[in-house]
């Protein structure tokens, strides 16, 4: 391993995965808060006949021509789709349907037509269906780099009206904003991280580059910053960690490998994030019932000592499940017992188990029920 | 009024009726086939607190989003203040219907609000300590400071709704619009969002809310609207709450459960 990572080529190969990752995580960010994760998609296969044009323009593989021409008709497709949505009855996913397999189809005939040329340099192209890390050169790495500083300086520049547009276009329409420009600037800028990330993992799977990264890091945030930055984190890390693995298994495809890492981190978050994973919701959802049910087991025994005047009314256990309509678990009986607010006791002659509310546990109870009171006025 | 009738090119560039808080005229709007205005006219004068009455269907969300610039009309045109919207811009606070916003947007209640002063900030320059401070100020005035940090999922639906006037709000605008502000809030934050409003008035801002329930309509407003697609009585509330014009908006029935109560006051 230490071998791997001290070859040249290795270093740029990973240096330029998690450079694309980083770059699509950001703006993928602002497409799923959009919702239009389906968008990438078809600017993704719309850049397929961009990137042949590109190549056949070049006569070489240079990356500059290449995203120039994917970037082209990526926007041409964007452009499409806003015209049919606007012009014609037809729904969002139905237009995004009929750009994104026209200009695919497109894009493979240009593909099968440039590979038929046979020219030395094509053998390159069909790696922009799949995407491949160790294609990467240094001078590329340069362009990769401006065109991520381009992205994160109009991100940073135009910060709050991009945050503004994407939550509520309607409320900057009737502030005079200039929505229109900001969401095309918006979709150029996705255009442009499918472009860059074309390399890495393909116009097939560069959608899930897209929306991977940015729904792995909705679910650990609270802010649109927080989710912006972790998001291009962890679009960093998938694409050096799949171009690493394809650096160490010969014939391992790096874009597939990128994903399936990119997935396995919303697979890891859907579950683990706090709040809003789905074992921290379980486990939040077990402490509430417990409380609950301290809460009940409590009130019940303040509420039989009162009735008796007696405070330290020894209930019965049939009592306390006849007051709760179940009796509470031996588990939960324990944990009071263990925290000095209830104290089992015998009541000659009856033999079953009876428990007492101790001078703590009065108190205990005495604290809940303002606290319940005020939860109610606080509604 | 001023009669400055200019050849209808030039109409945009001159003030025309500035002495109307909102003054519309000759307004039609069609979705497709159907016709939700038909040649609208009105005038609203400023410092009143205005009602918009009618049923449902009857075009009043159109009306406001129409005269915010939001919808295109067929014909006519509308002034604030004798100027067309787009020289009004965050000059006018607007709090629309029905928020179409994704509430799993992470976004507390606090920056929600910050958005109305993202207009008066200008480009380039991020919401700062005022920002924030003004924010807060428009939260609490409407009970809802405590729920500041807050991300507005976890908020309940009236309390969103607090969070949306507190939006507009914050803009210190002359001429507030609401669209529906009481629909789905329970009656404290109904008083609260009224004297808030009536508070404004008082401060001579004018106020625009469309409202449903006619069994307060009188005591909350002081200039009424009634319309059902066409502009059917508009003016000071006493002169123009009337069984007829009620009938006339709603049919026979409606004008039966809210009688005119005379003489009441908003
Ligand atoms: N986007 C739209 N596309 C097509 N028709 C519409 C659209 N919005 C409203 N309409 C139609 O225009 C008419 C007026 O609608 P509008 O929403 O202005 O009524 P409203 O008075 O606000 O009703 P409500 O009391 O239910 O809010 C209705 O017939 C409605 O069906
Ligand atoms: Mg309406």
């Amino acid at each position: 391993m230490a071998d791997l990572l001290s070859s040249a080529i290795v270093q740029t190969v990973l240096a330029g995965a998690a450079l694309l990752g980083a770059i699509s995580g950001m703006l993928g960010a602002f497409a799923v808060l959009r919702r239009q994760s389906l968008l990438g998609d078809a600017l993704a296969h719309a850049a397929l006949p961009g990137v042949c044009l590109g190549f056949l323009i070049a006569g070489a593989r240079d990356l500059g021509t290449i995203m120039a021409g994917a970037f082209l008709t990526g926007a041409l497709a964007a452009l499409a789709m806003m015209l049919i949505t606007r012009r014609t009855t037809l729904k969002t996913d139905a237009a995004l349907g009929i750009v994104l397999s026209v200009f695919f189809a497109v894009g493979v005939v240009l593909l099968t037509y440039v590979q038929r040329q046979g020219r030395t340099a094509s053998a390159g192209l069909e790696t922009f269906l799949f995407g491949q890390a160790a294609a990467i050169l240094r001078a590329d790495l340069w362009i990769m780099g401006g065109v991520g500083l381009v992205a994160l300086a109009v991100v940073l520049a135009l910060w709050k009206e991009f945050k503004l547009v994407s939550f509520d276009a309607e409320f900057a329409r009737a502030n005079g904003f200039p929505v229109l420009a900001l969401e095309a600037a918006l979709t150029m800028l996705v255009a442009l991280a499918i472009v860059v990330g074309l390399q890495l993992v393909g116009v097939v799977l560069m959608v899930a580059l897209l929306i991977a990264p940015a729904a792995a890091a909705r679910q650990w945030t609270r802010s649109l910053g927080g989710m912006v930055l972790l998001s291009a984190l962890i679009g960093a890390l998938s694409g050096a960690g799949g171009a690493f693995a394809s650096a160490a298994q010969r014939g391992l495809a790096t874009g597939p490998v990128v994903v399936l890492t990119a997935t396995l981190i919303v697979l890891i978050s859907l579950a683990l994030a706090p709040e809003r994973g789905l074992l921290w919701q379980a486990l939040a959802a077990r402490r509430a019932r417990a409380r609950i049910s301290d809460r009940r087991v409590l009130a019940t025994l303040q509420g039989l000592a009162e009735a008796h005047d007696n405070r330290h009314y020894p209930a019965e256990s049939g009592m306390l499940k006849t007051a709760l309509g179940a009796m509470p678990r031996a588990e939960r009986l324990a944990g009071l017992e263990a925290r000095g607010f209830i104290r089992p006791v015998t009541h000659p002659p009856e033999t079953t188990p009876h428990w007492e509310l101790t001078r703590a546990g009065h108190r205990e109870a005495d604290r809940l029920t303002r606290k319940t009171r005020d939860e109610e006025q606080g509604q | 009024m001023s009669d400055i009738q200019t050849s209808d090119t030039r109409k945009d560039e001159a003030l025309h009726e500035p002495g109307q808080a909102l003054h519309v005229e000759d307004l039609t709007v069609a979705y497709g086939a159907v016709t939700a205005l038909w040649d609208i006219d009105l005038d609203i004068p400023p410092g009143v607190m205005c009602a918009i009455v009618g049923p449902n269907g009857s075009g009043k969300s159109t009306l406001l989003k129409t005269a915010l610039g939001l919808v295109k009309p067929v014909a006519g045109h509308v002034r604030f203040l004798g100027r067309p919207v787009r020289q009004m811009r965050g000059q006018i606070g607007y709090v629309p219907q029905r928020q179409s916003v994704d509430w799993d947007f992470p976004i507390t209640a606090r920056e929600v609000v910050e958005m109305g002063l993202y207009r008066s900030l200008g480009w380039l320059r991020r919401p700062d300590a005022q920002t924030r401070a003004r924010a807060m100020k428009a939260l609490s005035e409407l009970g809802m400071q405590d729920y500041a940090s807050r991300q507005i999922s976890q908020l309940s639906g009236g309390q969103q709704q607090r969070v949306f006037i507190a939006r507009a709000l914050v803009q210190d605008a002359p001429i507030l619009i609401l669209d529906e502000p009481m629909a789905g809030v329970d009656a404290s934050t109904e008083a609260i969002i009224i004297a808030l409003l009536k508070r404004l008035r008082d401060e001579g801002r004018t106020i625009i809310v469309v409202h449903h329930d006619l069994t307060t309509v009188q005591s909350y407003f002081d200039w009424l609207v009634m319309m059902n697609v066409r502009v059917i009585a508009q003016g000071p509330i006493r002169e123009v709450y009337t069984p007829e014009n009620l009938r006339a908006t709603y049919g026979r029935q409606l004008a039966m459960i809210a009688p005119p109560a005379g003489g009441r006051d908003g």
